[in-house]
């Protein structure tokens, strides 16, 4: 699904694609870039309690609440996947 | 059919804030925010100045029902998490049976499920009353059961150590103790049935399957509850509510999710000012569900645990009010 199926700010929710390859490099150590396209869990070995970092560095750095209680983890298949939910599912801070 | 006779829960009321945690338990100023965001986890009880044995005593002497009927008690059970709570020859539960009149009483713990033993105690205490029932009770409506025998059940813990204070990075344990009598042929409240499955492999003493075990948790938990459910003959349509166990609010979030059952009816209230009250959240969350009225007679109701560390131990029971 992409961003303008979805209706969403797209400067926002590639803001957040910004944010989330930033973080996700760092929290993960991982030296190569990381890319919308990527799998959370298979490619990137995304666990759930860095994954809940993620959205907390997501909130604090974009100034943003996510709205978690709605997420179903198991949709969440890539980095972009998140960025959309994220991008839809939040509140200003 | 087991059933339970009456719960009776104590928690200290000094809380302590999960913020001034950080330092003796060495969690990251991240940690901290993760369990106050997303899990929910905001205080803990906490009161140096109770023994273990104070606090199973002030659950016990709770318990209005116990009282001039100590000499039917055959069972008492003390489910635990941690397998070790004090140092030789000190043994709480003998000394909470002597005080309590029920030193005739087989006394055992029950403690390789972690979390999830004290559902397993409950199981346990219907299967030993009804293996020593008389053929005259077997048969019995309740009111042969005024005088049947009864287990007691007692359940929390001493958060003594780092181990036994936080878990990973999924919860934050707090102190506190539960009481509950069982009967084999009572009332009221039914256990209609009981599912559990355990998981050797999910060991965090070498932390192999850690991964693993965070895929699987969920869904692990999810297959229990419904064979219990699947036992009982109902579906989650048939379930008022839910009664976790504490472990945090994010993932009972994304059970729900997983389950397609409205969070509202999950007894999450307790889990910001309790934390994971070991083996005693199932009755602290009953009390919570009790005094709130979203119990009828008549109500099923589904209570789910999991107990990890030594392996772990996914575990669900259905019960009708």
């Amino acid at each position: 699904m992409t961003a303008q199926e979805t209706g969403l700010d797209h400067e926002f929710r590639q803001r957040v694609v910004d944010a989330m390859t930033t973080v996700l490099a760092r929290l993960l150590d991982r030296s190569e870039p990381v890319t919308e396209d990527m799998r959370l869990m298979e490619e990137l070995g995304l666990s759930s309690t860095l994954g809940l970092e993620l959205l907390l560095e997501l909130e604090d750095q974009l100034e943003i609440l996510i709205d978690v209680e709605l997420l179903d983890a198991d949709q969440m298949k890539t980095v972009g996947d998140m960025a959309t939910f994220v991008a839809a599912h939040c509140q200003s801070a | 059919m087991t059933a339970l006779e009456a719960v009776s829960v104590y928690l200290p009321p000094a809380r302590t804030p999960i913020e001034s945690l950080a330092g003796p338990l060495g969690l990251t100023e991240m940690q901290v925010k993760l369990f106050r965001r997303f899990h929910g986890l905001r205080e803990v009880c906490r009161d140096p100045g109770l023994s273990l044995y104070d606090l199973l005593m002030k659950a016990a002497v709770g318990l209005d029902a116990l009282r001039g009927h100590e000499d039917r008690v055959r069972y008492v059970l003390y489910a635990r998490t941690m397998p070790v709570v004090g140092p030789y020859p000190a043994n709480p539960l003998h000394d909470v049976c002597h005080a309590l009149g029920l030193g005739h009483a087989l006394a055992f713990t029950i403690t390789h499920q972690s979390c999830a033993s004290g559902l397993l105690a409950i199981d346990m205490a219907g299967r030993l009353l009804a293996a020593d029932a008389l053929p005259a009770t077997a048969t019995g409506d309740g009111q042969d059961n005024q005088q049947g025998p009864l287990a007691l059940i007692l359940a929390g813990e001493k958060a003594f150590t780092r181990e036994a204070q936080v878990f990973a990075d999924t919860t934050v344990f707090g102190e506190g103790a539960a009481a509950c009598l069982v009967s084999a042929l009572g009332p009221r409240d039914r256990m209609l049935a009981y599912a559990s499955n355990v998981r050797g492999e999910f060991d965090s003493v070498t932390g192999e399957n850690d991964a693993r075990l965070q895929r699987e948790y969920r869904p692990s938990l999810a297959d229990v509850m419904r064979r219990a459910l699947d036992e009982a003959g109902l579906t989650l349509g048939d379930i008022r509510v839910v009664l976790p166990h504490n472990v945090n609010v994010v993932t009972w979030q994304r059970m729900c999710t997983l389950l397609k059952f409205p969070v509202d009816r999950v007894v999450l209230d307790n889990i910001p000012s309790t934390g994971h009250v070991f083996c005693a959240d199932v009755f602290a969350n009953y009390k919570t569900a009790c005094e709130r009225g979203l119990l009828q007679p008549g109500d099923r109701y589904l209570a789910a645990a999991v107990g990890a560390g030594g392996g772990a131990t996914f575990a669900a029971m259905v019960f009708e009010h």
